[in-house]
């Protein structure tokens, strides 16, 4: 049986899953797939950057989609961001 | 913030919240001193790090790791790195235990089940979000 920690781990392979099984290489989240994750999960995001600006950040290898890993930055970011935002409530 | 998260922000909630249940205990109340690093790694962690033996020697060797800016404590950011290894791993293991044939499929990956409350969207948020926390 899962932690609470790390049900919440998993829980981020299934959001990942969730837009990058749409079309194409199933560990491939392209612009539109990036972008509709951004819009669903975290808006606030898209207030700080748009779309396309995270899309060139994430893509580190530049292949035109981001994979898991390049996912997880983006995660991290948002993790490190929200962990600042609750010490300013 | 919204008061109905999406999934990613509540699993991004739960991970600050369980930094902070064992980041509160000694010393620095938002970063984790190696005592705590092994409680968490011992309590929250136990079928992600299996295999990784919980000795104070392996334990040390975890903090130096990812102890990146030297003061023997991890904070959120350092603490960030261990998550987004495991999760990665775990994705992995997921594809080493998937079932074969077409198409995409996870197997259990590390294991299954547990109390996932950001699971599915809608139905039981758990209230009480927005009355924030200070050290």
């Amino acid at each position: 049986m899962l932690t609470e920690l790390e049900s919440a781990m998993n829980s981020l392979i299934e959001v990942y899953h969730r837009y990058s099984l749409e079309k194409g290489n199933y560990h491939a989240l392209y612009r539109d797939d990036l972008k509709k994750l951004l819009e669903t999960e975290c808006p606030l995001y898209m207030k700080k950057k748009d779309a396309d600006t995270w899309f060139k950040e994430l893509d580190i290898n530049s292949d035109g989609a981001i994979n898991f890993e390049e996912f997880l930055i983006l995660v991290i970011k948002a993790g490190v961001d929200a962990h600042k935002e609750i010490h300013k409530e | 913030m919204a008061d109905q998260m999406s999934q990613l922000e509540c699993s991004i909630e739960t991970i600050i919240n369980i930094f902070h249940q064992y980041s509160v205990r000694l010393q620095h109340p938002d970063k984790l001193n190696q005592k705590e690093l092994k409680q968490l790694v011992k309590k929250e962690l136990p079928n992600f790090l299996k295999r990784q033996k919980k000795n104070d020697y392996a334990i040390n060797k975890i903090m130096e790791d990812l102890d990146t800016n030297g003061d023997k404590e991890l904070d959120f950011e350092e603490f960030s790195i261990l998550v987004g290894r495991l999760t990665l791993a775990s994705h992995e293991e997921m594809h080493k235990t998937a079932p074969e044939g077409e198409g995409h499929s996870h197997g259990p990956g590390f294991g299954e089940g547990g109390q996932d409350h950001c699971h599915s969207h809608g139905g039981h948020s758990h209230g009480g979000h927005g009355h924030g926390h200070s050290h």
